[in-house]
């Protein structure tokens, strides 16, 4: 069962729920692509997140990334990583499915 | 990407809804913007140009919140109008 | 059409509501993430077996 997965995270309260439905999704085979965004990229400064690092590809919003105050390396992102909100639309468009965390 | 519908229920997330509807109307995706129950919390500059932005991009923009509608030009919609409306919808993203 | 209605948090009125209408006669899945012992694996098969996946608050 091929396709691929797309994760928006705009709330940073779900980090379980992410991790969680990538793991399961990666395990079946399944691309997995997920933007953070908002109050999301607060989880990329979580010991968790890590976990997500081989498992999907990751992007986040530069933008909320720096008006909260946030600098330096995310585990997973390199500097194109550091996206725009065309970059949730680009997932949206190449995703089968799609979900909101 | 067809038509999607923006959810705003939370007013922490209203600019974030905003930015990324607009971002989604950047890509060709026709958008309807829903703020749900809660006033506009911060009509700042930012999100006034955003959302002038958005008029211009020929997004729609709905609230069952009549302050909206009457202060910023929302056009009106019931629960039950915008749960029809979301229905419609290709994609759905709750904010 | 077939709908997977994906709850984060238990559903408010309004939420409940939503569901209610933008459901309206077609099939449709509650997967509730708040509840324990959720099975990943068959989220994820839900997700791709429904049309239309609507992730609410």
């Amino acid at each position: 069962m091929a396709g691929k997965l797309g994760i928006l995270v705009s709330s940073d309260k779900h980090l379980d729920y992410v991790i969680h439905l990538t793991e399961a999704a990666h395990d079946k085979g399944k691309d997995v692509e997920i933007f953070f965004t908002g109050k999301g990229v607060l989880l990329t400064q979580s010991s968790e997140f890590q976990k997500l690092v081989g498992k999907a590809k990751l992007s986040l919003c530069e933008n909320s990334f720096r008006a909260l105050g946030l600098e330096g390396d995310v585990p997973g992102l390199g500097f194109k990583d550091f996206a725009t909100q065309a970059k949730n639309a680009e997932i949206i468009k190449t995703s089968d499915r799609y979900v909101v965390f | 990407m067809g038509k999607v519908a923006v959810l705003i229920n939370d007013t922490e997330q209203q600019y974030e809804g905003l930015r990324s509807s607009l971002g989604m109307l950047l890509y060709n995706a026709e958008v309807q913007m829903f703020v749900i129950n809660k006033e506009i919390d911060n009509m700042d500059e930012a999100y006034r140009d955003n959302m002038e932005f958005l008029d211009e991009m020929e997004g729609e923009r709905y609230s069952n919140n009549t302050a909206n509608v009457a202060k910023y030009g929302f056009k009106y919609a019931s629960v039950e109008e915008m749960g029809e409306m979301l229905r419609q919808a290709d994609l759905v993203i709750p904010f | 059409m077939k709908i997977l209605h994906i709850l984060r948090t238990e559903p408010d009125e309004t939420v409940k509501d939503f569901i209610k209408t933008s459901t309206n006669g077609d099939q449709a899945k509650t997967a509730e993430l708040y509840n324990s012992d959720i099975d990943w694996s068959s989220v994820v098969e839900d997700i791709f077996s429904y049309d239309k996946v609507i992730s609410w608050w």
